[in-house]
């Protein structure tokens, strides 16, 4: 079984949220960030990963740990700022006491431009004179190694019926609920990338070659598919799917 | 990163999270943490205003449409666009932090490709910025790949059946663009000219280029 945000194929959900102008076309020019609260979440959450102490597998796993209830009444910032809260605590850069202690202070309209006079930077923190650098590198998930792919382009597979992440009950995998079980062909090899469902869990990289597999709609959807013709890809991780015999 | 966790998934069984002291207004829930983050020097304000500043003025769909038009007036760049499209970015200076492997569709008259991310809100952000909102949504996420052709019926974009779709479902870290066909009637246009026909949407594949005019 899977967690809320596995949604792809889910039944349920209305329109896509446009804006639309006066000749009823789609507006096209959405500001980067809508808010100024939304650029500040966004760039919090990137600066507090820069400390080292997760990797982007373990942060999408902390959102996708939500409860519930949360995952679907926040909005997507909400969601991360949530999650980055929990993953402060847990990893130990910040107390839950802090937390309290802050939030009391910004309620009560206290946050005192002074407790942020003259601080001294820790060792770790993502200094702005390197921000054009390190977004530059990225994160590479591409790792050099000596796997050899087993399954060639072309090769019929069929994908796990479950969860292919075995050492954690519902823990982190990149597999989703509606392409498992399902009959799909071998498109293109990636060469071998970190693992999330591994990497997720503190538990290493694990570098595992990585596909692009074709599936039809039809085998996706059945009789629901729109037209018998479509596709649908998904980069999928070795260890997903087996040869369809 | 530091623990094993083996038998359940983190703070699942906790009971008292963390983020369920933050306050209900958003903004002083931002207010709180980045406040906090600063007296501890964990975070540089300087860095956040950086980051913002980029994405708001250099890192946007303005660069993928530099790479689309470079593709539509240039045979051989296309040709490298298609067959390693993060080197072929690279050649335009564009590149790093979630497009670090990059994968570039083609429409012709007989596929329209289009992008999603299921779980979460995978993007290409060296060509096309920070994702906007619909993308992110549940609904997007949710039905984009069922019911592809009825989603893209809502941006006003309406497939001949006989048209095949490709939905890109963005599951690992590899990114996606589409690389549009170029609009008819643009044969005399310029490569600066053409960029400015590039949409947002047509990079994802919700959308076309502009008409010339």
């Amino acid at each position: 079984m899977s967690r809320l945000h596995d949604m792809g194929g889910r039944f349920g959900n209305g329109p896509i949220p446009l804006y639309k102008n006066e000749n009823n076309k789609v507006e096209d020019n959405e500001p980067t960030f809508k808010y100024d609260w939304h650029a500040k979440a966004w760039a919090v959450t990137l600066a507090a990963g820069a400390l080292g102490q997760w990797n982007l597998d373990i942060s999408r796993h902390y959102r996708e740990c939500l409860p519930p209830k949360d995952y679907m009444n926040f909005s997507y910032y909400e969601k991360w700022l949530a999650a980055l809260t929990n993953l402060l605590v847990d990893k130990k850069l910040v107390s839950l006491d802090e937390i309290k202690k802050f939030v009391d202070l910004a309620k009560t309209n206290n946050l005192d431009p002074e407790l942020i006079k003259n601080i001294k930077l820790d060792q770790r923190t993502w200094l702005a004179k390197d921000v054009q650098k390190t977004l530059g590198w990225g994160g590479p998930s591409l790792r050099s190694t000596k796997n050899e792919p087993i399954y060639k382009i072309g090769d019929n597979i069929i994908t796990l019926k479950h969860n292919p992440n075995k050492d954690v009950k519902g823990g982190h995998t990149r597999l989703p609920t509606y392409a498992m079980g399902k009959i799909g062909k071998v498109y293109s090899y990636n060469g071998s990338h970190v693992l999330p469902d591994t990497n997720a869990h503190g538990n290493g990289e694990t570098p595992t070659p990585l596909y692009t597999v074709e599936f039809k709609a039809m085998e996706l959807w059945g009789a629901s598919a729109e037209n018998e013709n479509d596709l649908v890809y998904l980069d999928l991780w070795q260890p997903y799917f087996t040869l369809n015999t | 990163m530091n623990s094993k966790e083996n038998n359940h998934s983190h703070h699942d069984h906790e009971h008292d999270h963390a983020h369920s002291h933050l306050p209900s207004d958003p903004e002083l829930r931002v207010k709180a943490i980045e406040t906090l983050l600063l007296s501890k020097g964990l975070i540089d304000p300087n860095t956040l205003d950086e980051l913002i500043d980029t994405y708001e003025n250099n890192i946007g769909p303005q660069n993928g449409a530099k790479v689309v038009a470079k593709a539509w007036v240039d045979k051989d760049y296309k040709k490298r666009l298609l067959e390693n499209a993060t080197s072929a970015i690279r050649e335009l200076s564009y590149q790093g932090r979630q497009g670090e492997n990059m994968v570039v569709v083609e429409n012709t008259p007989e596929i329209h490709n289009v992008v999603v991310c299921t779980l979460c809100s995978c993007y290409p952000w060296p060509v096309l910025g920070i994702p906007p909102t619909w993308y992110k949504s549940d609904e997007y996420r949710s039905r984009a790949v069922r019911e592809p052709r009825k989603v893209l019926s809502e941006f006003g974009l309406n497939i001949d059946p006989k048209v095949q779709i490709k939905v890109w479902d963005s599951t690992a870290e590899l990114r996606y663009l589409v690389l549009p066909m170029r609009p008819f009637g643009s044969e005399n246009m310029n490569e600066a000219e053409l960029a400015e026909l590039v949409t947002r949407n047509s990079m994802i594949g919700t959308g076309l280029p502009e008409n010339v005019k």
